[in-house]
C-alpha cells in the first residue's frame, strides 16, 4: 500500500512507516553480529499491526479514511516502545512490546482459552510462566478521538513525555497522554504544521501558554516578502507551506513550498537565510500541475543529525539533497532500477535547456505519478529512508 | 485541441482541459484574459466535482477558492475601468473587499481567520503593473473569447455574447455585512452573473467557506468539553440561512454537508441528539 509516513525513533533503531491501509510496520536496525562485521546494521521488520480501520462519519456521511498521516515515537522509558499514529480524526497510542514468555495453567479457562465448566474447577493451581518463541505485540493504549473537524495533519510530543499536541488546518488541540476525553484546544489560521521545540524544556506546567510551541500557519510570522514580478495565478498555492522541520540544534527552522526548501534563522522573521531551488523548472508548467492536481501534493523535507544537510523528495522518485556549507545538492533516484543492494547511487539530472545530455531526463518526460512525500533522516547517522510510493527505500552512507 | 462538438462528457472535458493547461504552459501568445479564464474554469471544475466520499481537504478548498476570488476581482476590476457601466446602484471598490473590517458584521470569527482572509485580499489587491499593462482588451474581444471558450467547453449551458462583464451584483452576497439585502436582488443578481460566467455560484459559496464554515462546522460538535476558558471568541449564532444557502449546497461539497446538518440538527429531538452523542462517543 501507498506509504504516507515515516519516522525514525529517538535512537535511530526503529523506523516506522504508515500507509494508506492504516498498517503500520516497524523495522528495526540489526545489531552487527561478529559473523557479518562489515554490514553496517540492516532493517528488518520487527512488528506490523493494523493502526487505524477505515470509519463512516454518520453525521457529514462521509468516510473517514484510515490512512496514517503521522506517526511520532515517545521517548523510551522501559523495554516496551511506545507511539503515537494518527489518521484524518483520530490518535492512537500504541504499545509495541516484545513477549517472549506466556503463562499456562489458568484456573477457569483452557489453554486455547475456552472456559472452563466450573464443576471441572476441582482444584487451584497458579499460573506458570513458560517461555515461547519471541513475538513482539502491539496493543492500543489509548484513543483520543472526537476532537478534530478537519483533517489532523501533525502531531507533536513534548518533552516532558506527558503531553502532545495535534493539529488540523484551524484547530491545535493539547493532550495529556492519560486522558483521552478532553483537551485543550485553541483556534487558528490554517496550520500546516507543529512542532514542540526541542531546545527549552518548559517543564510540566500544565497550561498551554508556558510550552514553547512553535507554529507554523499558513500567513505566516516568517513570511518573505514576495516578489511582484514573479507573480502568478498560482502564486497562493506553490508559496503555501508544505512541512515545516527545527534543526537539530534548535537554531533554525526549514520550510518546504512546492518549489522551494528555505532554512529561517530563528531570531530574523523577514527573510529565509537560504533558499534551494528543488525544481525550479517546474516553474513554467505550473498550470499542467494544477490540472492535475500535483501543485497540491504536499513534500516533506529534513534535517540531518549535524543539520548540515536537508533533504526534500521530487517527482519521478527523485529525491535532493543540499549541504548547506558547501552548497553542493544532489539529486538521486529511489527506484528498483538504480538502486542494486551495496551499489553507489548515481546522481541524476533533469535536462532544463534544449540539448539534452546523455543520462539527462527532461522535464516533459518527469513522470508525476511517482512522487517522493515523504522522507526521514537517522537522528545520528547517515542513514535515510525515503518512501516511494509503497515502497520504502533505505540507503546509508558508503564508509570506505 | 480545441475540439468542436455539442455535447461532451466529463472525460473529454478533462482531455480538453490538459491539452489546455498545456496551452497555457507553453504558449506565451495566448492572451492573458484567455489563461485567466482557463484557470478559473479549472478552478470551479474543481471545486464542484470534487469527490464526496471523504470530507475534502480544506487546505487544498481554501486554495482553490482564494484562486477563485483572485480572478474574480481581477476581472471586476478590469469591468470597472470600462466605460459601460452595469448595473446601477452598485458601486464596489477593491479596498471594500477585505469586508472583515466592516461594520455591522454578524459574525464574529476568531481574530486569526480574518487576519487570514484579509492578507489573502491584500496579497491580490497588490496590483501587478505588469499585468495591468496588458489588459488592454477591449470588451468585445474579452467576451467573445470567454464565450468562445465556454461554448468549446460546453461549460455554460446557454450562453449568449454579454454584453457587461462582471455584473456588479456578484459581489453582494460576498459581503457578510449585507444582511440587509432583499432576497429578490440575490436571485436577479444571480441570474445575470450565471449567464455571464457561471461562476457566480462559487462566489456564493467561497464567502460561505470564509465567513460561515468555521462557525457552523462547530455547532454540531460539542466541544465544551475540549475548550478552555481562554480561547477563541464567542461564536454567534449562524446567519439566516436563506441567504447564501441554496447555491452553495449545490456546488460547495464540504460546507454543504456541514449547512445542512446543522440545520437537521437545529430541527432534531434532543432525544434523537442524545442518540447522536452516544453513537460519536462510543465510535
Amino acid at each position: 500500500d501507498i506509504i504516507s509516513t515515516v519516522e525514525f525513533n529517538y535512537t535511530g533503531d526503529l523506523l516506522a512507516t504508515g500507509d494508506k491501509g492504516g498498517r503500520v510496520v516497524i523495522f528495526q536496525r540489526e545489531r552487527e553480529t561478529k559473523s557479518r562485521p562489515l554490514s553496517r546494521g540492516e532493517y528488518d521488520v520487527y512488528s506490523t499491526f493494523q493502526s487505524h480501520e477505515p470509519e463512516f462519519d454518520y453525521l457529514k456521511s462521509l468516510e473517514i479514511e484510515e490512512k496514517i498521516n503521522k506517526i511520532r515515537w515517545l521517548p523510551q522509558q522501559n523495554a516496551a516502545h511506545f507511539l503515537l499514529s494518527t489518521n484524518d480524526k483520530t490518535i492512537k497510542l500504541w504499545k509495541i512490546s516484545k513477549r517472549d514468555k506466556r503463562a499456562e495453567g489458568y484456573n477457569l479457562k483452557d489453554e486455547d482459552g475456552r472456559l472452563r465448566e466450573p464443576f471441572r474447577v476441582t482444584e487451584l493451581r497458579v499460573p506458570t510462566l513458560k517461555p515461547m518463541d519471541l513475538m513482539v505485540e502491539a496493543s492500543p493504549r489509548r484513543i483520543f478521538a472526537n476532537a478534530h473537524t478537519y483533517h489532523i495533519n501533525s502531531i507533536s510530543v513534548n518533552s516532558d513525555y506527558a503531553t502532545y499536541l495535534s493539529a488540523d488546518d484551524l484547530r491545535i488541540n493539547l493532550w495529556h497522554l492519560e486522558v483521552t476525553n478532553r483537551s485543550f484546544s485553541i483556534l487558528l489560521k490554517l496550520v500546516i504544521d507543529v512542532k514542540f521545540s526541542n531546545t527549552e524544556n518548559v517543564g510540566s506546567c500544565k497550561s498551554w501558554r508556558w510550552f514553547h510551541v512553535e507554529l507554523c500557519v499558513l500567513s505566516a510570522v516568517f513570511e518573505e516578502p514576495e516578489d511582484p514580478s514573479s507573480r502568478s495565478f498560482f502564486s497562493e498555492i506553490i508559496s503555501s507551506i508544505s512541512d515545516v522541520k527545527f534543526s537539530h540544534g534548535g537554531r533554525y527552522m526549514m520550510t518546504r513550498d512546492y518549489l522551494s526548501v528555505k532554512v529561517w534563522d530563528l531570531n530574523m522573521e523577514k527573510r529565509p537565510v537560504e533558499t534551494y531551488q528543488v525544481h525550479e523548472y517546474l516553474r513554467s508548467k505550473l498550470c499542467s500541475l494544477y490540472e492535475n492536481d500535483c501543485i497540491f501534493d504536499k513534500f516533506e523535507c529534513c534535517w540531518n543529525g549535524e543539520d548540515s544537510t536537508i533533504m526534500t523528495g521530487s517527482y519521478n522518485n527523485f529525491f535532493r539533497t543540499f549541504e548547506r556549507n558547501t552548497h553542493r545538492d544532489t539529486t538521486l533516484e529511489a527506484s528498483r532500477e538504480s538502486s542494486k543492494p551495496r551499489a553507489i547511487l548515481k546522481p541524476r539530472k533533469v535536462c532544463t535547456t534544449g540539448k539534452r545530455k546523455k543520462d539527462e531526463i527532461t522535464v516533459d518526460s518527469l513522470d508525476f505519478n511517482k512522487k517522493i512525500l515523504h522522507t526521514a533522516w537517522h537522528p545520528t547517522e547517515n542513514i535515510i529512508a525515503v518512501a516511494a510510493t509503497n515502497n520504502l527505500y533505505l540507503f546509508q552512507e558508503k564508509i570506505n | 485541441m480545441l475540439g468542436r462538438g455539442l455535447k461532451r462528457k466529463l472525460s473529454d472535458y478533462e482531455e480538453n482541459m490538459a491539452g489546455l493547461s498545456s496551452a497555457f504552459d507553453s504558449s506565451r501568445s495566448l492572451p492573458y484574459p484567455l489563461k485567466r479564464q482557463l484557470v478559473l474554469n479549472m478552478c470551479l471544475t474543481k471545486l464542484q466535482t470534487y469527490k464526496m466520499l471523504v470530507e475534502p481537504n480544506l487546505h487544498r478548498s481554501v486554495l482553490i477558492a482564494n484562486t477563485v476570488r483572485q480572478i474574480q476581482e481581477e476581472m471586476r476590476q478590469e469591468s470597472n475601468q470600462q466605460p459601460v457601466n452595469i448595473c446601477p446602484g452598485i458601486a464596489p471598490a477593491s479596498h471594500s473587499y477585505t469586508g472583515m473590517e466592516s461594520p455591522g458584521i454578524s459574525l464574529q470569527l476568531p481574530s486569526g481567520i480574518g487576519q487570514q482572509e484579509s492578507h489573502c485580499c491584500d496579497l491580490r489587491s497588490v496590483e501587478d503593473p505588469i499585468e495591468n499593462s496588458l489588459l488592454i482588451v477591449s470588451d468585445d474581444d474579452m467576451s467573445s473569447a470567454i464565450s468562445s471558450i465556454l461554448k468549446d467547453l460546453d461549460f455554460v449551458e446557454d450562453i449568449s455574447p454579454p454584453t457587461c462583464l462582471v455584473p456588479t451584483g456578484d459581489d453582494q452576497p460576498k459581503f457578510p455585512e449585507n444582511t440587509g439585502l432583499k432576497l429578490e436582488d440575490d436571485r436577479q443578481d444571480l441570474k445575470g452573473a450565471e449567464c455571464v460566467f457561471g461562476s457566480f455560484e462559487i462566489s456564493n459559496s467561497t464567502s460561505y467557506l470564509k465567513d460561515l464554515a468555521i462557525d457552523d462546522i462547530f455547532e454540531d460538535i460539542d466541544t465544551s468539553m475540549y475548550d478552555s476558558d481562554f480561547c477563541c471568541p464567542p461564536l454567534t449564532p449562524p446567519r439566516s440561512p436563506s441567504l447564501a444557502t441554496e447555491e452553495p449546497l449545490k456546488t460547495f461539497p464540504s460546507c454543504n454537508s456541514s449547512s445542512a446538518n446543522n440545520i437537521q440538527i437545529c430541527r432534531t429531538d434532543l432525544s434523537e441528539l442524545d442518540h447522536i452523542m452516544e453513537i460519536l462517543v462510543g465510535s
